[in-house]
């Protein structure tokens, strides 16, 4: 009897928890499900055709679109793996110019260092789009740097350093200025939870500082430098609006095309299939790399 | 011995990082000077003048837009903290099913870019209204009320992920003594756990506000006629006479983002700071 009841009220007492439980996450849950989850379903779907919006939608399921994008002559496949090159080139500097802000931060500040991290965060934390018009005004014709050039009578009049804005370069030195401060945060992360003892194991076993920072310091910090890396990298793959304020022609990338295509050429579908590339590349990347990517530490400090 | 740098790389390292703090705020700074320049944001200057800021009130455009982030902001926010502090409590005291599913999918906007997640729901929204206008006569529509869905979906993470730490630190046997004194488990969380979450709150608050306010990709596809500040901001920028005010008014957004960003970490650091002593388990036992 004894035992029946036990059983009965632990039963109860589960039904109860699980309730509870579901009560919490069935908002959130139901939220993203709508939109988030079936957005993307969606525009997976009619990738492939199987989704009929427009009179001029087929509605027959078929690969066309994808072929068609991984086929020969496309454009968009040649404009990825441009893409592709700026985003390396680009987190490849950033993560080296936010490396040793990081090391300075959490190995050579002691009492400051949380302050002066901020310092280095802020700008992250602020318009975006500002950022990148700051730039549009400090680089075009008339704009800051070649206006001070000329008043300074270091170039002549009518004479601007026409590459400076609308180059594919301008939108690289943006995209860069944009991401140092939100890179410094991993690596910094990463540094600052390295145990000191073993810096100091190292030089009290006799090796140099530079051997220390090789064969100590580097190989612990390499999570957090990957974390870095995918940090730029995943999201400037698919920039669109550096590219349309400060790129020009020369520095038009992926994520203009998909933009394009979905405001201008209006062919959804070619769309839907370059904005899914774009998403199971970034899918791919994170399952490969998302082990590296605490999230945890990029809110808690 | 300093292991970490030797003096000399230690002084070449301060170097580094004061310029490279330069070179982040230089631009900005440079701007900011500008929006109180008499003329076109070129050098010379030409002389100190406000009027830039006077225009932009009597610019009701602008002003308009601005007020409709702000709205889309305010809303986005209460709903993705609501959100997100129901998520925290379930990841950080329920135990369940499929756990590692949910914290995949409430983290994964984090890294969906968000042209891509802009087009989704515009596709969505579109085949909603073909279905709906067919079959009910309703007209959902792009506007503010789509961006405010899809600025909820993008600042969730964030909001948790600012939850999260504090709620941790909090001791679960605090809400156990309000129980053992008699409390019902809303008023537990209503006089207990609320109160104390109140920090992470705000702080989740502000920055789910800074994202949706400065937020063009998702805002620009869903909009529609009812232009947010960034996509304003954005499609005003080819207006060349346009641009001191469009400085002016962006440098009084940064300014005030930044303060509130600024504060926002602050209270949240304080009051973790008060925390780590005197509610978490240790500090009870």
């Amino acid at each position: 009897m004894a035992t029946q009841e036990a059983a009965a009220s632990a039963k109860h007492w589960r039904r109860r928890e699980r309730g509870v439980t579901a009560a919490l996450l069935s908002a959130p849950m139901l939220w993203l499900l709508l939109f988030f989850v079936a957005p993307v379903v969606y525009v997976a779907s009619y990738s492939v055709g199987a989704i009929k919006l427009f009179p001029t939608d087929t509605g027959v399921i078929s690969l066309d679109g994808w072929r068609h994008f991984f086929g020969g002559g496309s454009i968009y496949l040649g404009l990825f793996w441009k893409s592709v090159r700026m985003s390396l080139t680009v987190s490849v500097i950033v993560v080296l110019l936010a490396y040793p802000i990081g090391y300075f931060l959490a190995l050579c500040v002691r009492k400051l260092k949380y302050v002066l991290l901020l310092v280095v965060i802020v700008p992250f934390l602020t318009s975006f789009l500002l950022r990148v018009l700051a730039w549009k005004v400090m680089l075009g014709d008339k704009g800051v740097v070649n206006s001070l050039l000329v008043s300074l009578h270091l170039r002549p009049a009518n004479e601007p350093i026409e590459w400076l804005l609308y180059s594919q370069f301008t939108v690289m030195l943006v995209l860069a200025y944009v991401w140092i401060p939100f890179v410094a945060l991993p690596i910094f992360v990463s540094l600052d939870n390295l145990d000191r003892s073993l810096l100091e194991a190292a030089s009290d076993l006799g090796a140099s500082r530079v051997r220390t920072f090789l064969r100590v310091t580097l190989p612990l910090s390499l999570p957090g430098l990957i974390a870095a890396f995918v940090f730029v990298f995943v999201p400037t793959i698919g920039e669109f609006v550096t590219p349309l304020l400060v790129g020009g022609t020369n520095g038009y990338m992926y994520g203009n095309a998909i933009q394009d295509l979905f405001t201008r050429g209006l062919d959804w579908q070619s769309g839907s299939v370059l904005a899914m590339f774009l998403l199971i590349v970034v899918a791919g990347l994170m399952a490969l790399f998302g082990r590296y990517v605490q999230v945890r530490s990029v809110a808690a400090d | 011995m300093e292991i970490a740098t030797s003096k000399a790389g230690r002084v070449s390292l301060t170097v580094f990082f004061w310029l490279l703090v330069l070179f982040l705020y230089l631009p900005i700074m440079v701007l900011a000077v500008f929006s109180f320049n008499d003329g076109d944001p070129s050098f010379p200057l030409s002389g100190f003048t406000t009027h830039w800021y006077g225009d932009v009130l009597s610019n009701p455009v602008l002003v308009t837009s601005l007020g409709r982030s702000m709205v889309v902001a305010t809303i986005s926010s209460l709903i993705a903290v609501t959100l997100g502090v129901l998520t925290s409590f379930a990841l950080l005291r329920r135990r369940f099913f499929g756990k590692p599913v949910v914290s995949a999918l409430v983290f994964s906007p984090l890294v969906i870019p968000y042209l891509v997640f802009g087009i989704s729901l515009l596709l969505l929204f579109t085949l909603l209204d073909k279905v709906l206008t067919q079959s009910f006569g309703f007209y959902f529509g792009l506007g503010l009320h789509s961006v405010v869905i899809g600025h909820v979906v993008v600042a969730l993470p964030y909001t948790i992920l600012t939850v999260m730490p504090l709620l941790e630190r909090l001791s679960v046997s605090l809400d156990e003594a309000a129980k053992d004194l008699g409390a019902s488990p809303r008023e537990t969380f209503r006089r207990v756990t609320l109160p104390l979450l109140m920090p992470a709150l705000i702080s989740a608050f502000l920055v789910a506000f800074t994202l949706s306010f400065d937020e063009f990709a998702i805002a620009s596809f869903l909009a529609g006629t009812q232009q947010t500040w960034p996509v304003y901001l954005f499609a005003q920028l080819r207006v060349p006479s346009l641009l001191p005010q469009l400085i002016a008014v962006s440098s009084v957004v940064f300014i005030a983002s930044m303060l509130l960003v600024l504060s926002a970490e602050i209270g949240r650091r304080l009051a973790e700071r008060r925390y780590g002593r005197e509610y978490t388990a240790r500090g009870l036992t």
